[in-house]
């Protein structure tokens, strides 16, 4: 039993997860953007609550990824490539086991 | 410190015992057919879902030693230490890329270490034993640095310390680790996967109780902010700079950077890693987890900050003091200073069992990596499952003793530098593994050639590396051009640049290439667990909507298909005696809820038992 992820997807989804996931990359490897203390938030210097915020950030990032590129939707579309007289029995097995 | 604290201890040995009855018994945890098979013992039956591998990969990655060195490391230098936090952020997007590929090529081939798929994909057997002596070689100190996580926890409890005796003095080590020994080679990863969830939420527990109350205890935030920068400023006499700062300094920056990306890029190539990603039942699993994993970030970042907590406690410092600087004990004396005896147990316990998940796992990747790519490529071809298990049973043993002795005869040093080694080795083998999941352009020889260059060089620069009162090993990060840049990042792009021209030179004068075993429909394979049958009963009733309206042929929901590139018993070993009758449909459909009947004379077979266990 062998599915396979579908590789097809819109190029614009690919560039959406793309540009999602190199935000998050870099988010946190530019360190310039972050090593200052002001704004402060609270007493925590911009350092600390900029890093402790992107934490939650990466990970809404990922999942809208993982949703984007979710294989579900894709198998549907593929044709059953096997014909003839198995497929009614087939079909009559399947319902009847979905009780 | 010389007391010992009575309470605290016996929470945490009660918490022991809960864990070891909790190992012991997971051995009967989703009971496999036929244990003796590396996919079981070694994987546990290759079958956790995105909950289980969430807290098997939280346990196994954010260790105890994270737990005690980084808010160490803040406690002594600052924000510098909080290079582990942008480390595990960035992490998730690059595992989000590879982790899926990574897994369906394992799965496909049925390789549970990266030394398989390294000897797979280029043809080559001395570069699959070159990646595998180095995960071995990078794993065992980290082993024996969850000892030195436990051992800082127990000297702050008064347990053990102060006998000249090394046997009387570590005995409560040494009892703990046979235990997790005895456990982990009867269970396999079954055992670190259920004790990872006892870990994790001791961890959450600890971490939430202590983030609400200390600082308020502390008179708050800007408070412990005020003394740490306060400390941070002032001058070490031992350096004649200050000891470090609040936020990153410029100069600091380029350090901060490639320390957390090489760390990031690093990760998942440690087999403890990959093995618990290779667990995963499907390739969902792992790109769901880089979303939900980040909670441990966030647990991660609240313990760094622990540092500056310990910096605002005046008894914490004279602890630290008193055990000759030692700033690793910052942590448990923050706990013991702040906390009720009670729940100073409870968050000593978090620590100590959050050391032996990662041990076990360590163990158990060490000895997949043994058994596959060393035992039975060197020694024994022809090894049976049973025997391949058997071995990797004992080499799993063979490790733990090994760490037991890094940790108890070397010098504690030594471990620390071995485990910065360690990381600095493990990155040499990125190319091999992760850029060969996408491209076999490089030559097989000019990556071997690579990763001699890459780690020649990472050693000799490491132990040129001066610091912390070492003249060798004294840090991780070398200026190279007047960049102070992590060093197994520079050795990362010497080892490209080597194979780079290597294998255009190779190819120039036409070197022989390996064979490639995988095909390109292995990376993005997502073959169904054989678990399938039980999965379909449960999902039985909610099945109307999603019915399978596409499939058509009765199948078995067991048997591969021959769509499947890969040759079937690779699959999957359950898989494959149910490849016999010709399998009839592809996969179609979301299998996952579809349920078929089919008369034992159509399928071939009976409907496989194995798992029917599972559903209790």
């Amino acid at each position: 039993m062998v599915r396979h992820a579908s590789p097809v997807k819109s190029p614009a989804v690919r560039a959406a997860v793309t540009v999602m996931l190199t935000v998050a990359i870099l988010g946190a490897l530019w360190v310039p953007i972050y090593a200052r203390v002001l704004p402060m938030r609270g007493d925590f210097p911009f350092f600390y609550w900029y890093q402790l915020i992107l934490v939650p950030v990466t990970a809404i990032l990922c999942w809208i990824s993982y949703l984007l590129l979710r294989a579900r939707p894709a198998p549907r579309a593929r044709p059953a490539p096997r014909a003839g007289s198995a497929p009614r029995a087939g079909s009559r097995h399947a319902r009847g086991a979905r009780r | 410190m010389s007391h010992t604290d009575g309470v605290a201890l016996a929470v945490v040995v009660a918490s022991f015992l809960i864990v070891t009855c909790i190992g012991f018994a997971s051995a009967r945890w989703r009971p496999a057919e036929d244990p003796m098979h590396l996919n079981e013992w070694g994987l546990g039956g290759r079958g956790f879902g995105t909950f289980v591998s969430w807290f098997l990969l939280g346990g196994d990655i954010y260790t105890a030693y994270t737990f005690i060195a980084v808010p160490a490391l803040v406690y002594a230098a600052g924000a510098a230490g909080f290079y582990a936090l942008s480390y595990t952020i960035m992490v998730w997007p690059i595992v989000f890329v590879f982790g899926p590929r990574l897994w369906s090529v394992a799965r496909a081939r049925g390789y549970v270490s990266p030394g398989e798929f390294v000897r797979g994909r280029h043809g080559s057997q001395g570069l699959g034993l070159a990646v595998a002596a180095t995960g071995i070689l990078a794993t065992m100190p980290y082993i024996a640095l969850q000892l030195v996580g436990i051992e800082s926890v127990l000297t702050v409890l008064g347990v053990g310390g102060n006998s000249s005796n090394v046997l009387v003095r570590d005995l409560p080590l040494i009892i703990a680790f046979a235990v997790v020994s005895a456990y982990t080679y009867l269970a396999g990863l079954r055992a670190p996967a259920l004790i990872a969830f006892v870990k994790d939420t001791l961890i959450y527990v600890t971490v939430i109780v202590a983030i609400l109350y200390i600082p308020s205890r502390l008179g708050g935030w800007g408070h412990v902010f005020g003394v740490a920068s306060a400390h941070l400023n002032s001058v070490n006499p031992a350096t004649g700079k200050p000891y470090g700062s609040l936020v990153v300094m410029p100069a600091g920056q380029w350090a901060y950077a490639t320390l957390a990306l090489g760390s990031a890029l690093a990760l998942f190539v440690y087999p403890h890693a990959a093995t618990g990603l290779f667990a995963a039942k499907r390739r969902d699993v792992i790109r769901r987890n880089a979303a939900l994993l980040p909670a441990y970030t966030l647990v991660l970042g609240l313990i760094a900050l622990f540092g500056y907590l310990a910096r605002a406690v005046p008894e914490v410092n004279a602890g630290v003091k008193a055990g000759h600087g030692n700033a690793q004990l910052s942590v448990p004396l923050l706990f013991s200073s702040m906390f009720p005896s009670w729940f100073a147990g409870v968050a000593d316990a978090a620590i100590i069992i959050g050391a032996l998940v990662p041990a076990a796992v360590m163990s158990i990747a060490a000895a997949n990596l043994f058994t596959r790519t060393i035992y039975k490529e060197l020694f024994r071809p022809y090894a049976s499952p049973a025997e391949e298990t058997r071995v990797a049973r004992l080499a799993s043993l063979l490790m733990k003793v090994g760490a037991l002795g890094f940790a108890l005869e070397l010098n504690k040093t030594f471990s620390i530098n071995l485990q910065l080694l360690g990381g600095i080795w493990i990155l040499q083998t990125f190319p091999s593994v992760i850029v060969g999941l996408y491209t076999r352009w490089f030559h097989r020889a000019a990556l071997i050639l690579g990763w001699v260059a890459g780690m020649a060089y990472g050693t000799i620069q490491a132990y040129r590396t001066s610091g912390g009162g070492q003249a060798h090993f004294g840090g991780s990060a070398a200026p190279v051009f007047g960049h102070t840049t992590y060093i197994a990042i520079t050795a990362l792009v010497v080892n490209l640049a080597v194979s780079a021209v290597l294998t255009v030179v190779f190819r120039w004068f036409g070197l022989q290439d390996g064979y490639d075993e995988t095909r390109p429909a292995d990376y993005i394979a997502d073959p169904v667990p054989a678990a399938a049958p039980r999965r379909a009963r449960k999902a039985e009733p909610a099945a109307g909507g999603k019915a399978p309206r596409g499939s058509t042929v009765p199948w078995s929901p067991d048997a591969a298909p021959e769509e499947a590139p890969a040759p079937a018993e690779a699959v999957n070993a359950r898989q494959a005696p149910a490849a016999a009758p010709a399998a009839q449909a592809p996969a179609v459909e979301d299998d996952a809820t579809v349920v078929f009947d089919i008369p034992v004379s159509l399928a071939g077979r009976p409907q496989p038992r194995e798992r029917l266990p599972r559903r209790k």
